[in-house]
């Protein structure tokens, strides 16, 4: 198992009470986007942070990454105070629909950004080309950024917030505007940093990515922490329902279950977790032959969903709590 | 090194920007087109053809350093570039300064490009420019050097048109700080010759920069004025960057 897994190793990204409040408008009317986050990132984790549109995760990143000062609490990168410039120097960091000098091509922009970390010039140019191979940008190493697609400036992205051979990566929706093979490249791209013994932290809408590759995952809503933990700490072990794919006698009536699909004399029926048995063998008894069995897990969808749903009542509350 | 990386990244990145050649094409067009004056004007030829050609110079020296000035750091904060440069190990003085040097190259080589050509013209058409039309340009520098200051301050906080007008009114109100000053110590009010003192203090005398007429004339400029118009503005220059410096490192980023 990865180091993640025992809770003594070291934290790399620390978050203590940490809070934002826009205040926007002429009126300065209070907004909170961020309220009173606490968590601990450790060394050679994937983290996932997950949440609805305008749960706070994007403003969680730029609080963390010093593009906008937090109201509240502290937060910590690799054991620096986060608004320490020197803090930065281990963090590799993609921010939301990134944008770039277009001036530059991929190659030029990212021998500028090498060198704003101090790295020789031969060291830029080996990492460059391995960097351009990685996110399969070679091709387009010395096109300017402003000819590039949404996806190609996303992998340009990607190669930038590796220019320093982070220990912390902070992505903030990497996967966003990728096609299939983008999304897949950057799976393997997180999965290699952690191999390497690199943490990652990402904000992400897709949950499948997120419950496929992290070890734990924070859930924010409205602003708030709602859940943290493993994702099957969070989803649970528990079977939501069960698919019985059978083929039907042409005299059967009454089926033992929700038809979900029913294709001629094929049928998938939906039952409870604990109908299963019965039926089956009401199945069989009718004379139907039982083509599969699948029983379906909860899904991280369901819990954000539920998560959405019990919050919307603090949700409510987000716009002026301080007035 | 970042300082360095910054300032040639903004050199670059202005260098290749298509408004800077347009700027280039007209002050060259300006300054041949002041070549022909000296066929159509009677009089003192030479030394029109010398003040349109220098005043050209410093025209279009203002004008970029107003211009460029207004959109540098809006620029980068609209265009979201800032987001992956201050989340590097990187002060934000740095960002600043590195962005008003890189500035101030391109100002620099585009005043040593107009320089050269009027050098070149003065030779086949009068004859060599006597010094202080070299130490003009030195104070032309300086000049442009606080005016870029400024325009940069008032990028970091507003938009461009915002900053244009701001940085217009200080060019204007710069250069007419001398009249200021007279016309208020002549006023009957008590408070308009406080508000005027409080302008002549605050506002930039670009005026002190102002040796056209000795170079036009082929005088010479004493010494003192130089060496004191130049502590002036390197002094305020310092002052103004560093107010810049501190309304970016108070800002969010949206
Ligand atoms: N500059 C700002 N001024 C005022 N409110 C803001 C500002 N930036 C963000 N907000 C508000 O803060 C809340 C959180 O925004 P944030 O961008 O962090 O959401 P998010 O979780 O990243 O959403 P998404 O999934 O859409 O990217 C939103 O309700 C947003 O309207
Ligand atoms: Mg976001």
């Amino acid at each position: 198992m990865s180091p993640a897994s025992s809770s003594t190793a070291e934290v790399v990204l620390r978050c203590e009470g940490l809070g934002k409040v826009y205040r926007s408008g002429f009126f300065r009317i209070p907004y909170v986007g961020l309220e009173d986050l606490s968590l601990d990132v450790r060394r050679g984790e994937i983290f996932g942070f997950i949440g609805p549109n305008g749960a706070g995760k994007t403003t969680t990143i730029k609080c963390l990454m010093g593009l906008q000062a937090a109201t509240s609490g502290k937060a910590e990168l690799l054991g620096k105070d986060h608004r320490d410039p020197e803090s930065k120097r281990g963090v590799g960091f993609l921010p939301e629909r990134p944008y770039f000098y277009e001036h530059l091509t991929a190659r030029e922009f990212l021998h500028f950004y090498g060198s704003l970390f101090g790295l020789p010039k031969a060291v830029r140019a080996a990492r460059i080309d391995e960097l351009l191979a990685r996110v399969q940008l070679e091709r387009f190493a010395d096109v300017p950024l402003r000819a590039y697609s949404k996806g190609m400036l996303q992998r340009a992205g990607v190669a930038q917030a590796l220019i320093n051979d982070p220990e912390l990566l902070v992505l903030d929706e990497p996967m966003s505007g990728l096609d299939p093979m983008g999304r897949l490249l950057i799976r393997d791209l997180i999965f290699e940093e952690r191999r390497r013994g690199r943490t990652v932290f990402f904000s992400s809408h897709i949950l499948a990515d997120v419950e496929l590759i992290c070890d734990r995952v924070a859930i924010l809503v409205g602003g708030r922490l709602r859940g943290l933990g493993t994702v099957r700490e969070l989803v649970g072990d528990r079977i939501k329902h069960v698919d019985i794919a059978t083929r039907v006698t042409a005299a059967e009536t009454e089926l033992p279950g929700e038809v979900i699909r029913r294709d001629g004399d094929a049928v998938i029926l939906r039952v409870g977790p604990d109908d299963t048995d019965r039926a089956i063998d009401r199945l069989r008894a009718s004379g139907a032959a039982i083509l599969s069995v699948t029983p379906a897990r909860e899904h991280l969808e369901s819990v954000l969903l539920d998560e959405v749903q019990r919050a919307a009542p603090i949700n409510q509350k987000r716009l002026g709590v301080l007035a | 090194m970042q300082l360095w990386a910054i300032a040639a990244n903004t050199y670059r990145e202005n260098i290749r920007d298509r408004v800077l050649y347009s700027i280039v094409f007209f002050a060259v067009l300006v300054l041949c087109a002041s070549l022909v004056m000296e066929e159509i004007t009677i009089g003192d030829q030479d030394k029109v053809v010398r003040s349109v050609a220098l005043g050209a110079i410093r025209a279009f020296g203002s004008v970029m350093s107003i211009f460029l000035g207004i959109g540098l750091v809006y620029k980068e904060i609209e265009k979201k570039t800032v987001y992956t440069i201050v989340s590097k190990p990187i002060a934000r003085w740095v960002f600043i300064v590195g962005k008003y040097l890189g500035l101030m190259g391109v100002i620099l080589t585009m005043i040593a490009l107009m320089a050269g050509l009027y050098i070149t013209l003065m030779l086949t058409q009068q004859g060599p420019p006597a010094l202080s039309v070299y130490e003009s340009w030195w104070m032309l520098t300086v000049e442009l050097g606080l005016l870029t200051a400024w325009a940069i301050l008032f990028s970091s906080y507003s938009a461009p048109i915002t900053a244009a007008s701001f940085s217009i009114a200080v060019f204007v109100i710069g250069h007419l700080a001398d009249d200021i000053w007279r016309f208020g110590l002549q006023a009957e009010s008590e408070q308009v010759r406080q508000i005027a003192g409080i302008l002549y203090w605050f506002l930039p005398n670009l005026s002190v920069f102002n040796v056209h007429d000795l170079a036009v004339h082929h005088l010479p400029i004493p010494f003192t004025q130089l060496v004191h118009a130049t502590g002036y503005g390197l002094g305020y220059t310092a002052v103004v960057l560093s107010l810049a410096v501190w309304v970016f490192s108070g800002r969010d980023f949206k």
